[in-house]
């Protein structure tokens, strides 16, 4: 049981949208856990990395929402604003996963007994532990040289072979030098609704996807994984959104409300996946889709509500497979 | 003998790929390029390395700032060359 119980929950997002998915979930699985362990002061802090003016206070209650300034100039920086506005413990929550099951972050309060342990990280995704869904014991965060959370690049005299390391990562090398540890939760594909590139996938396609055009774009899409998975992801986040809410996800700025059209429709989406002829990408994507569609699945029946999901996979993939 | 320019134009899209000193970005997309010496005028440089140059208008976002002269633009995200992060607006002091 945590000695302090005071919490600053801190998520950046850049669309408005996912935001309101997300907070749903927060408060529904997240929150009541917590508090039900002990930790009777939480704040909720969401960035507005993009798209300030279009988040609508009234889908956050109890949301503190907060947008671009010195200190915070983007969501990256935001992590160790809000690291340095935590009191007892600090809970970063990236924009695209969602936890399913309260009582398992819970069951993990425990090692904070342990003076040794600095944080729980719920999720990795990389060689160290990240920001994804990292709870952290503020003071140990705080006694690192700051920016403590801040991406950075190593050897880079030798590029392109440099080592990039992502938010948080470095602060996790830091921490190990101090003699301090990372708990790692178990399983947090079974406890996770976890989705990659979503917003990374939107921004792309708000700053550069009108420039090289619709067709171009998609081809991207069918060229680079990361962006596949991102489009894929959206599909389905997306078509759990418009179930919920009966509105459209993703929408572009100026367009006529088309569902997607600020990530890539489903038809495209089918277009691109249909150019990719390597077996070992197909191979890999699939699984990556497999896991995704369990992912929505669950947590759409945290929702009640069973998803007919679009068909956008080429037949003759699922047939190889 | 300088060689002729090469106009890089909005609409095209280039990746993981090299530009030496005698291009000039008018719109093009770079992702995970490397820049080396030519003028950036608009487009996006998203990712990769801006070796040297004059980067005088456009976005750039996520790539690694290593020498040349901010004249203007959008600086979206990145690194200096001691590979520190830079979050937006934070254009390096050197640059």
């Amino acid at each position: 049981m945590p000695e302090r119980r005071h919490l600053l929950l801190a998520s950046p997002h850049r669309y408005p949208d996912l935001a309101r998915l997300w907070y749903r979930a927060v408060r529904r699985d997240l929150l009541p856990a917590l508090e039900g362990a002990g930790f009777a002061d939480i704040q909720v802090q969401i960035f507005r990395d993009g798209h300030a003016d279009e988040f609508d206070p009234s889908w956050f209650p109890g949301v503190t929402l907060q947008a671009p300034g010195p200190g915070a100039r983007d969501f990256v920086e935001f992590y160790d604003a809000a690291l340095q506005a935590s009191g007892g413990y600090l809970f970063l929550l990236d924009a695209d996963l969602f936890f399913l099951d309260g009582a398992w972050p819970v069951s993990y309060l425990g090692e904070f007994e342990r003076p040794e342990v600095a944080a729980v990280s719920y999720l990795r995704r990389g060689a160290l532990p990240g920001v994804y869904a990292l709870l952290c014991r503020s003071a140990d965060y705080q006694a690192l040289p700051q920016p403590v959370f801040a991406a950075s690049y190593e050897g880079l005299e030798a590029w392109p072979k440099a080592v990039n390391r992502g938010p948080g990562e470095r602060a996790a090398l830091a921490l190990r030098e101090r003699g301090k540890e990372i708990a790692e939760a178990a399983d947090p594909e079974a406890h996770l609704a976890d989705f990659h590139g979503t917003t990374v996938l939107r921004a792309s396609r708000e700053i550069f996807g009108g420039a090289i055009g619709e067709r171009r774009f998609e081809e991207l899409v069918g060229e680079k994984r990361y962006f596949a998975m991102g489009a894929y992801d959206n599909l389905l986040l997306g078509t759990l959104y418009e179930a919920v809410f009966g509105e459209p996800f993703a929408v572009l700025p100026g367009d006529a409300g088309t569902h997607l059209a600020g990530s890539l429709p489903a038809a495209g989406l089918a277009r691109a996946l249909a150019q990719v002829e390597d077996p070992g990408r197909r191979s890999a994507l699939l699984a990556y889709f497999r896991r995704s569609d369990e992912a929505i699945a669950r947590l759409a029946a945290r929702e009640g509500i069973a998803l007919a999901l679009p068909r956008v996979i080429p037949e003759s993939w699922r047939e190889a497979a | 003998m300088t060689p002729d320019p090469v106009i890089l134009q909005a609409g095209e899209f280039y990746h993981k790929e090299r530009f030496g000193p005698e291009t000039v970005n008018r719109g093009a997309v770079l992702l995970e390029c490397e820049w080396d010496g030519g003028a950036f005028e608009s487009g996006v440089m998203l990712g990769g390395l801006f070796r040297n140059g004059e980067f005088r208008g456009g976005t750039f976002w996520g790539g690694v700032f290593w020498e040349g002269q901010w004249q203007g633009g959008t600086w979206e995200s990145g690194f200096d060359r001691e590979g520190r992060y830079r979050p937006r607006t934070d254009v390096p002091d050197y640059a």
